[in-house]
């Protein structure tokens, strides 16, 4: 009978493997990196809305204002300065809110062997899709979608980061003429694959995670699963929708 | 919980990929990277955390940055800014205030459209230096705000935020192109946006008569109606009631409204961080939102609000600070018009696209750049020096 020949791993597989030691530090931190800057990708987005809002109020406050000797002086109170950063302050706190309800959740990624028997069956995608259409919950609905969009919107963020460091340090002879531009921009779409493939779908299925065991506790509290995390979709989800308008996924792949 | 993988090296370039962008592109990140410098007694390169919206342009000069190019708001020193044209102007004395690294920076793009770096250091031949090498700039990148990013940050890092704003369907304006350059840029950016905010202030028309007496100027003064001391944030031009009051510059209405101070009011955002108000009007001519070319009637004067006689107040805001008009009178170009080039004043309108402003008004086609650098070169010009912005003032 042939003796079975001992596989030995490859350098760069022992690399992983010592790197894969860590993963209960850099992957929870890499999943709330990944969120965060797609929800600030989409603050970035609404900031000049928010500018925009604040200058028909004033408007209309200054007319109200200006009518009466006692508040007249408070018409110059409020200038340009104040007005754009009255806009950047408060996208920063939206920014900030909607880190904490989708991104930070992230922090509770935990990951077990895979033969474990531990495993929590209740927590893979099909158990919690199930759950999602038997018992909806705006926060079982609205967390996901607004947490897969942020990922995008991320990843793209990263993969244009990515790309600008290339560009320029190619040039400086490193491939041919003309090269650099497509090099950057084929690195750019690779790793714009490689975030989402490694920490994309894991940040949807650790937000789903998230939602279903804040619903079941409202529900076990009798508190209304309804109203579970309302605030936070509400504020997740126009921002969502911003960077979902404001983030051209597909350029990378013109 | 998730399963356990053994490997790790992917997961963990992509996790590095984004706390590498989350430091450096968020306002989170600039804290995080404050407060780490701030124990590790260092220098940091963040910025204030509201600098990361909106690209952290036109303010900043303001925004704390030790790099940051220090501000030219200074009437002096405005008024020590030689003549040319408009741009031109702007850049240079941005230029000259810059750190050495940015300098280098526009000297080398200097150098890549054959002008001796000398000649950006010359008071007498910087603004129209500047100007031939953000023309000919404009002509490879595509617009203004990409040659006057390319001068301080360097042509190749301007040339990918040009390309990656225009593959994503952006028009090529600073705040756009801002996001798409390194971290280590910051300083760049701010310093091309101090430099567009002048040159666009440069440029701008007047809003009625040229000729029309400033009854009040900008500064401290006692109001006429209160008695209080107070800054008169912009210039009355007595005008009688009925004048066409015109927007001395492209942009959009982003107010037009009265109210019992200011009476009919307009404010038109030009872009690029200049905003310009027109007060106390009769009549107004325009609505919010809407699109203004430069010399469209947007009023006529009146003394409505709190006003003493028919007038207009004309305010100008550079990066939302108020500063004298009248600093920026026809600046640069009737000091070009008297030194006989006249070529050098065709207007060439840049295509406006929502509130940017169009260029410095003074356009030359690459070829005719190049020619015009042999001859700069050559030392052909007799400029004299230190002509500034208030010997236009009438």
């Amino acid at each position: 009978m042939p003796r079975a020949r001992a596989t030995t791993p490859s350098g760069l597989s022992r690399v992983s493997q010592v790197v894969g030691a860590f993963r209960w530090a850099f992957m929870p931190l890499g999943l709330i990196a990944l969120v965060a800057v797609g929800v600030h990708a989409a603050a970035d987005a609404v900031d000049d809305r928010l500018r925009w809002g604040i200058e028909q109020f004033d408007a209309v406050a200054d007319t109200f204002f200006a009518r009466f000797e006692l508040t007249r002086a408070w018409v110059d109170v409020v200038g340009s300065v104040e007005r754009t950063h009255a806009a950047r302050g408060l996208a920063f706190i939206w920014e900030l809110v909607v880190d904490a309800a989708v991104a930070l959740p992230a922090l509770g990624y935990f990951e077990k062997a895979e033969r474990d028997t531990l495993l929590n069956p209740r927590q893979t995608w099909r158990a919690l899709l199930r759950r999602v259409r038997e018992q909806p919950t705006p926060m079982r609905l609205i967390r996901p979608v607004v947490a897969a969009v942020f990922a995008l919107a991320g990843a793209y963020a990263v993969a244009r980061m990515v790309e600008g460091a290339l560009f320029v340090a190619l040039n400086a002879g490193v491939v041919a003429d003309g090269l650099n531009g497509p090099v950057a921009r084929i690195c750019a779409a690779s790793t714009m694959v490689v975030v989402l493939y490694s920490l994309g779908w894991r940040a949807v299925l650790r937000s789903l995670q998230h939602a279903d065991e804040v619903c079941l506790d409202h529900h076990q509290r009798r508190a209304g699963p309804w109203l579970a995390g309302l605030w936070g979709s509400a504020l997740a989800l126009p921002l969502a929708l911003a960077a979902l308008l404001d983030t051209p996924f597909w350029s990378f792949f013109r | 919980m998730f399963a356990r993988k053994p490997h790790g090296l992917l997961d963990a370039f992509a996790a590095v990929l984004c706390l590498w962008a989350a430091a450096y592109h968020t306002p989170v990140g600039a804290l995080g990277r404050t407060l780490t410098a701030r124990l590790l007694g260092r220098q940091t390169s963040a910025r204030p955390m509201l600098a990361y919206y909106s690209g952290g342009v036109w303010e900043a000069a303001r925004s704390g940055s030790p790099l940051a190019v220090p501000e030219l708001s200074d009437p002096e020193q405005l008024a020590t800014v030689p003549a040319g044209p408009a741009m031109g102007r702007a850049v240079f004395s941005t230029y000259l205030r810059a750190t050495p690294e940015r300098r280098r920076e526009g000297a080398a793009l200097s150098v890549r459209y054959h002008l001796g770096p000398a000649l950006l250091d010359d008071p007498s031949t910087g603004p129209e230096a500047a100007t031939q090498v953000v023309d000919l700039a404009r002509g490879e990148l595509g617009s203004e705000d990409a040659a006057v990013l390319a001068f301080f940050a360097g042509y190749d890092t301007a040339k990918y935020a040009a390309e990656r704003t225009r593959a994503e369907g952006n028009p090529l304006q600073l705040q756009f192109l801002a996001t798409r350059v390194a971290p280590g840029s910051a300083d760049a950016v701010d310093a091309a946006s101090q430099a567009l905010s002048l040159g666009t202030a440069f440029g701008l028309s007047w809003p009625v008569e040229k000729n029309t007496r400033v009854t009040s100027p900008f500064g401290w003064r006692e109001n006429p109606v209160t008695g209080r001391r107070q800054l008169h944030t912009g210039v009355d031009l007595g005008v009688p009631e009925g004048t066409l009051v015109h927007a001395t510059f492209a942009g959009v209405v982003t107010r037009a409204s009265y109210d019992a101070l200011n009476g009919n009011l307009v404010t038109i955002d030009h872009g690029r961080g200049v905003a310009t108000a027109y007060c106390h009007n009769s009549a107004l001519r325009v609505r919010v939102g809407q699109q203004v070319e430069e010399g469209q009637v947007v009023a006529e004067s009146g003394t409505t609000g709190r006003s003493t006689g028919p007038h207009v107040h004309y305010q100008l805001e550079l990066s939302h600070r108020p500063v004298d008009p009248l600093l920026f009178k026809a600046s640069g170009q009737a000091h070009w018009a008297a030194r006989g080039v006249p070529e050098l004043l065709t207007p060439t309108p840049t295509p406006v696209k929502g509130a940017a402003p169009r260029g410095s008004g003074v356009s030359l086609a690459p070829r005719n750049a190049l020619e015009r650098a042999a001859v700069l070169q050559a030392g052909a010009h007799d400029q004299p020096p230190g002509q500034g912005a208030t010997d236009a003032i009438e």
